[in-house]
């Protein structure tokens, strides 16, 4: 629950004023969307899978599956958190059913991801209420390369999936989810088990083809997903009311925006939670005037996020020169810790 | 307890498929149009101290706009997480194109 006295980080707390009529429009549930997006998500693995299968036995197999990877891992990032929305389509059991696919994926359990982002929305990047804080800030270099090789995320899955199956609660989880929910929720988790259990055991039997259609390609599709996840907040002020000052949104070419569900409106989506993916360009439009500029492209915002944590490590001066920044995170030389990752 | 009717709003006050806020004292209602027809229920979600006003209608449900918790606007029925606690119901009638609601509970 909120605390006493505590208002959500959300649009009204930020100060932005969206027409309701205009917002009803935006928010409007369609099944059709989601399933066009489920249909070229499944092609554009068909066709890059096979260029995977081409190149089993050379050395081309490593770039093919690093391809096929993020395709593969960055969209069932993006749609599990959409459908952890219930925004993804208007049907709820193929809300539901998609949500379970691409959590398997993923590989965090949806009831456990569906509380920790509720209270990520209403306490975002508030430092020791905020459940999704996945890195130390300010970031250092070491920080940055733990975030970025995906291992940080990947060991956070695991050890809340073990966790889960054993009741071994955190202090977090009991924070953030109901007593009552955690049964069910330890149900789930053991069906998540179970599940990689068989797929370890098919390839252990000789099925090796799911290494490289799925094991694989989910480890070398970590990078990208990370940097995605990595500039949402990274850098941003910590403690505000205001999604603006904790949040980025950035500019990102068509592919991106389609693999990544227009989530690079990051901004715009905790304003609006209601909002589905689909709307959330027009969204976009439709506010933008209360809206700084979105930071530079996704890969030019990360150069400039390296940059930064480069020079903090080598305790030197961390102004930004291309993307938004918290006053909070400009230092010169000397730098203290202000928070610890919530998710571990 | 007596049934206690108050004149709420028009049946033409509200699109299909939404809902208005109707404030009396200090209690705090959303009526709804729904594909099932009209109903009504407590205002505030029982997850957050957020009123539904600006929520989705779909269907027969009501979505939170905090954190789109669900509830079944015929029953109250919490429908799925956030939301655990069913939310409180009242009758309406329609008369006249009139929605009257039932604000005895």
């Amino acid at each position: 629950m909120i605390s006493a006295g505590f208002t959500a980080t959300n649009a009204a707390s930020s100060g932005i004023r969206l027409e309701r009529k205009l917002l009803k429009a935006l928010a409007k549930r369609s099944d059709k969307p989601g399933l066009v997006f489920l249909g070229l998500w499944a092609l554009s693995l068909v066709a890059t899978g096979y260029l995977v299968y081409l190149a089993l036995g050379t050395v081309w197999v490593y770039p093919a599956m690093f391809v096929y990877g993020t395709i593969l891992t960055l969209s069932a990032y993006a749609m599990s958190h959409e459908t952890a929305h219930g925004t993804a389509f208007r049907t709820r059991w193929l809300n539901t059913t998609v949500e379970w696919l691409t959590a398997l994926i993923y590989m965090e359990e949806p009831l456990h991801r569906r509380y920790t982002h509720t209270n990520h929305h209403s306490y975002t990047w508030h430092v020791g209420k905020d459940s999704q804080m996945p890195f130390d800030t300010p970031m250092t270099v070491t920080g940055w390369l733990v975030e970025v090789s995906g291992l940080a995320l990947l060991y956070f899955h695991l050890r809340t999936l073990m966790r889960l199956v054993t009741g071994r609660y955190t202090d977090v989880m009991r924070a953030v989810i109901p007593a009552h929910e955690l049964p069910k929720i330890q149900r789930n988790a053991w069906i998540f088990l179970l599940v990689y259990l068989a797929i370890g055991t098919l390839i252990v039997s000789g099925q090796h083809w799911l290494l490289w259609f799925l094991v694989y390609p989910r480890l070398l599709g970590m990078p990208i997903l990370s940097l995605f996840g990595l500039i949402q907040h990274v850098e941003m002020q910590e403690n505000s009311a205001s999604i603006i000052d904790s949040t980025r949104s950035f500019k990102t070419d068509r592919l991106a925006a389609f693999l990544y569900l227009n989530m690079h409106n990051h901004i715009e989506h905790h304003l609006y939670p209601q909002v589905p993916f689909y709307s959330l360009p027009a969204l976009h439009q439709a506010i933008k005037d209360q809206l700084p500029q979105p930071d530079p492209g996704f890969w030019r915002t990360n150069l400039e996020v390296l940059s930064v944590v480069m020079r903090r490590s080598m305790g030197r001066n961390t102004r930004a020169r291309s993307i938004r920044q918290s006053p909070q995170m400009i230092t010169d030389g000397r730098y203290q810790k202000r928070s610890v990752r919530s998710m571990r | 307890m007596s049934e206690k009717w108050i004149l709420a709003c028009a049946t033409d006050d509200i699109e299909e498929e939404d809902l208005i806020r109707f404030d009396h004292g200090d209690k705090t209602y959303c009526i709804y149009n729904t594909v099932a027809g009209f109903y009504a229920t407590d205002g505030i979600c029982t997850h957050e101290d957020e009123h539904l006003e600006g929520g989705m209608v779909i269907g027969t449900v009501i979505e939170c706009p905090l954190h789109q918790g669900r509830f079944d606007v015929r029953s109250g029925e919490a429908l799925s997480a956030p939301v655990c606690v069913n939310l409180e119901t009242h009758a309406v009638k329609i008369e006249d194109g009139k929605i009257f609601l039932d604000i005895s509970a």
